[in-house]
Order: C-alpha cells, then structure tokens, then sequence
C-alpha cells in the first residue's frame, strides 16, 4: 500500500511538472478571479433580475445550478483533452530503458508500479477538477445564498470519466510502451465514438430497421465506454438534482475500467525489460 | 547464514522478436555459485549477454529456463530486493527531480523513511561528490554525474549485493580510480559485488573471481591469478656474471631462451619438473635470484578463449 502511495506521490508531482496540468490550474484559476470580478460588482445582481423579469420564472435553485453548469462543462471536457494529452506518457516514460530497471530492482511489486502510476493519474485530475468546481460552486453559493450541494457530484464523474479512458491508455502504453496510440483510441472514444454510438443507439428506429445492424450497434455500444452518457447526461442530471434515468452507463463503464485495469496488471506483470 | 550470494541453474533467455519469427539466444543453460563477500567480474564482448543476466537475477526479465536465487532467496520474490543496490548500463532518471529529490524517490521504494533517509542522501553524496548539486535538476548532469547519482542511487539501501553494470561507463580516469576504491571499500565491509565489464584492464585490479561469457555461454569461471596463470612458463634471471654456466646443451634442454629484460623464459610439460630443474641448474654452479610463473594478463587470456569458442562454433 505504502508503495502504491509513494508512486502515486511521485507521480502527482510529475504532472505538476508538466506544462499541461499548471496550464489548466492557470486557467481555472483565470476563470475564477473573472467571475469574482463579475459577481463582486453590483451589475450582477441583474442576472437573476433579468431572469426574472424575463419571466422565465425559474426557481432559484435552478438558475444557480444552470449558471454553474454553464460555467463547468466547457472547462470540464478541456480538462479531459488535456489531461489525456498530459497522462499518455506517464506510462511510456516509466518503461524507458534504465529507468524501468532501476524501479524494478526495488522491493516493489509490479502490480504497485502500475497501480500506482495509475491513481496518480487519477489524482491530478480529481485535483484540478475540484479546484475549478469548488471554486465556482463557493462563488456562486456565496454570491446567490443557495447552496446547490449536488453540483459537486462533476468532481466525481469528470473524474471517473477520465479514469476509464486512463484505464485504456495504460493499457495500451503497457503493450505498445509508446504513449500515442492510446491517446488516439481515447480521443476516438471520447470525442466520437462514445457520442455516436449514443445517439444511434437512442434513436436506432430513425437509422435502419435491420435487426443485424440494431444489434451490431447495441453490441458496440455495450463494448466501447459510455463516457458520452457519464460525462453528459448523467452529470447534468446529477448536478441539477435531478433524477437520473439509468445509471447503467457508469456500471458498465465501471466493469470496462476493472476489465482494462486487470489485463494491464497482467500484461504487465510477464513483461520483458 | 551459509548460502552463495548468487545461485543459477541452468539459467536461460531466449528473446523472441514481437511477430514470433527471430529468436536470439541471449543465455544459454547458465550455472554459476558466486559465494558472499566478494568482487565477481562477468566478462564478454558487446552483446555476450551479461546485461541480461542481471536483468533475468533482478526479475526485470524472465527466463526461459532455468532457476536463480540471489541471497538465498528465488529471484521471484520482489522483497529480498530490498538488500539488493543495482546500477543499469543506461540509467534515466525523472529529469523534473534534483539529485537529492531522486535518491529520496527510490530510498522510500526501498523502505526508508525519515530522518534515516536524508542523513542517509547526505552521506552518499558526499562519498561520489555529489554534495554540491544535491538540489540541481537531473536533466542538467553530465554523464560522469549521472554515472556517480546512479552509484549512490544502488548503495542507497546499504545493501549486501550490488549489481554495477559497464559501471566506469562514460567516467573519466580519476572517476574510475575513485570507482574502483569504492568498489574495494564496499567489499572490505561483507559486500558482494557482481560486476560487468567488457574492459578487462580494469576488472584485473578489483575481481576476485572473473567468468568469462561469450554468446550467451559461460566459456570459463574462475579466480583471476588461476586464469591468468600459463602454467608451464617461467622466467628466470641468474646471478650476472654467472650465465656463462649455461651450456648450449643445457638451453637445449629445457629449451631455455633469453629474454631482452635479461631473464630467460623457460618452458616444461609437467610442473612437478621444476624443482628438478632448479636443483641440475643449480649443481651446475648457476645461482638463482629470481623464478616466476608467466602471466597473460587477462585480455590475453580472453581472446584466446574467444577465439577457441569461434573455432569451435565454425566446426
Ligand atoms: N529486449 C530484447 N529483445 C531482443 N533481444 C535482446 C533484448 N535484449 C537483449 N537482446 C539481445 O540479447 C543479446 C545479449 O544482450 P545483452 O545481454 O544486452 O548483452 P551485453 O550486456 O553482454 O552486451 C544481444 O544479442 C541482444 O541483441
Ligand atoms: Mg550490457
């Protein structure tokens, strides 16, 4: 355990080291004097009042968790490119020549070493992600006197979104020792593959009426992911207290990230250096 | 407490090419006892597969045959690596890290904590003069620098085995004089070294015990005065003054030739003749000062063995 951590440590200061993730703190941290500076002036206030004159009439709850939405989901989804972008050669770097020699000339087992590059990973993104989100919630609650707590369920699931497609990068980086190939699979699965297959899977009747190519469709969309539906649907839902109609997303999300996970650990484990 | 600091049995490594179709035989059948407390030098030419036998005892390769233990242990278990320091030919280092901040990163691997760790760091850094550069950046050190980090990186843990590969790599000869005093110092505390080299010269002065590789083979293993010694030659010098006693005959005989230093070589067939020898020289009124046994230093000794192994493989 205490190796895992320490692998984990080091590798959260390796990212800091990056130019990527300090970049993304930078402009999270922009994004947050902006709106201090918006809210903190008394124009604000005109917001909910032109709301309401507007006679849109929503509750405030509404309005608050919308605001904060709209203000998370742009920077959420780059968070995702860039930190795919950043951890793609945590893996690759660990493996290079000399230097995955001397890590594994140490009492430490295999299984740690990825383990722990693994939730280091995970670490700078739930970190950068809570700074950005817990930001713009204390602002917002601060500024409107309504604290919508569900809104930080997006820490949780930005996070986890970003875990399953980390889980396929350290995959394949583990097989192939090289960091592009898995970044190109993640961004195909996030930024496309994920969403078509979603909305083709919702709305299969409008496509084709052959039962093949249904379940040709069904059957990939049970397979790849459903980062589309976790990182949309289910956030938006989860963040504005709504109800969510399936959690099935997350679990068989879930099930794909173990599956992924234990055949890198045993990948890995018989690896040659 | 009375095991071999290294123990294999029939160790071998074949690697096969990612599409299965080459195989290269980097080890083949490889048996060696290397007892605690001493300097092992592996030697062998570029490709003799002496990198991949540290790899395979140190479990960063497995084997395709075969079985190992290192410090009484099997080489499958990752925790007998914390009494265990190792050098890699070319060794990387997280460039983000200083000197210091990569020898605290592997010390925690290797179970340190604290306090212990850091005076630990300090010390190490003192003995490869490192002191200076202990909060510089890594990406910044020159090879020579990079080389000594790597050596206080595998001394770290105090451990009782050290596996140093090509360790004088990229050091100038002050550097390596100072390796080398190191590596004396190291075994005059227990430690066992096991050392590779494909420069003899150097691994004369240290090794205890030398074995010689080739192709994945292990021609020859040995103690190196043993290996080096011609056996059936000696040099002789005699009283000046006093050589004109040498009949032809006598030279003849024993075919005995002078030397330009002034000695003569002298060759026999079985060394229980010596003394005999040494005795008719000696009636003969010749006064002896000074009889030694010829050496090959050890690069002789390695080409020649080299050169059989080819021989033998063209057969
Ligand atoms: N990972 C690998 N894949 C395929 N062949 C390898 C690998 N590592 C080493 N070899 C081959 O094994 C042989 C022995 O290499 P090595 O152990 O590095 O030799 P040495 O350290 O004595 O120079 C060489 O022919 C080398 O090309
Ligand atoms: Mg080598």
């Amino acid at each position: 355990m205490n190796n895992i951590w320490i692998m984990t440590w080091y590798t959260l200061r390796e990212a800091m080291a990056r130019k990527v993730f300090i970049s993304f703190l930078i402009i999270s941290a922009l994004v947050l004097i902006f709106m201090l500076v918006i809210f903190g002036s008394n124009t604000s206030i005109d917001i909910v009042a032109g709301m309401k004159n507007a006679k849109l009439n929503l509750p405030m709850e509404q309005i608050v968790s919308q605001l904060e939405l709209l203000i998370i989901s742009p920077l959420t989804g780059l968070c995702i490119l860039l930190s795919i972008f950043a951890s793609a050669s945590f893996i690759p770097i660990m493996l290079e020549k000399g230097n995955i020699d001397i890590l594994l000339s140490k009492p430490v087992s295999r299984d740690q070493l990825l383990l722990g590059k693994f939730f280091g990973g995970l670490l700078v993104v739930l970190l950068n992600i809570a700074f950005l989100v817990l930001g713009v919630w204390l602002i917002i609650s601060i500024k409107f006197s309504f604290w919508n707590l569900s809104f930080l369920w997006t820490i949780l699931l930005v996070t986890f979104t970003f875990a399953i497609l980390y889980s396929l990068i350290v995959l394949i980086s583990v097989i192939t020792k090289g960091s592009t190939f898995g970044m190109m699979v993640a961004y195909l699965i996030y930024l496309i593959l994920s969403p078509v297959l979603h909305l083709a899977n919702n709305n299969i009747d409008m496509f084709t009426s052959s039962t093949v190519v249904k379940s040709v469709v069904k059957i990939f969309y049970y397979i790849i992911p459903q980062t589309s539906e976790v990182s949309g649907t289910i956030t938006r839902n989860l963040a504005l207290g709504n109800a969510v109609d399936s959690y099935q997303p997350i679990w068989i999300s879930l099930i794909f990230l173990v599956l992924t996970m234990g055949i890198a650990i045993s990948v890995f484990r018989k690896k040659d250096f | 407490m009375d095991f071999n600091a290294i123990e294999t049995t029939g160790l071998a490594k074949t690697y096969t090419s990612s599409f299965g179709k080459k195989t290269v035989s980097a080890l083949n059948n490889f048996t060696l006892q290397i007892p605690k407390g001493m300097i092992f030098g592996l030697l062998g030419p570029n490709g003799a597969g002496k990198t991949t036998l540290i790899k395979l005892l140190l479990g960063i390769t497995f084997p395709t045959a075969g079985s190992a233990k290192i410090l009484g242990e099997d080489i499958s278990n990752f925790k007998v690596k914390s009494k265990i320091g190792y050098l890699p030919e070319n060794h990387k280092y997280p460039a983000y890290l200083t000197g210091g901040q990569v020898l605290h990163f592997f010390g925690s691997l290797s179970g340190m904590t604290g306090d212990n760790l850091k005076t630990r760091i300090d010390e190490l850094l003192k003995i490869v003069k490192l002191e200076e550069w202990k909060k510089t950046k890594v990406k910044n050190y020159s090879k020579g620098m990079m080389q000594r980090l790597g050596l206080a990186q595998a001394m770290l843990n105090d451990p009782e085995l050290i596996f140093l590969d090509e360790p004088t790599d990229g050091v100038d000869p002050i550097g390596r004089k100072e390796i080398r005093d190191l590596l004396i110092d190291l075994k005059h505390q227990g430690k066992t070294i096991f050392l590779n080299s494909h420069i003899l010269s150097e691994v004369e002065l240290i090794t205890d015990r030398v074995g010689i590789l080739n192709k994945g083979k292990l021609l020859k293993e040995g103690n190196v005065k043993e290996l080096t010694a011609r056996k059936e030659e000696y040099k002789i010098r005699f009283e000046s003054g006093n050589e004109y006693l040498l009949s032809p005959e006598l030279m003849e005989k024993y075919s005995l030739a002078k030397t330009n230093d002034g000695y003569y070589s002298l060759k026999i067939t079985n060394s229980n003749d010596l003394d005999k020898i040494v005795d008719e020289l000696r009636a003969k009124g010749l006064t002896i000062r000074e009889l030694v046994q010829q050496k090959d230093t050890l690069e002789d000794m390695f080409i020649s063995l080299i050169n059989e192994a080819e021989k033998e493989n063209k057969q």
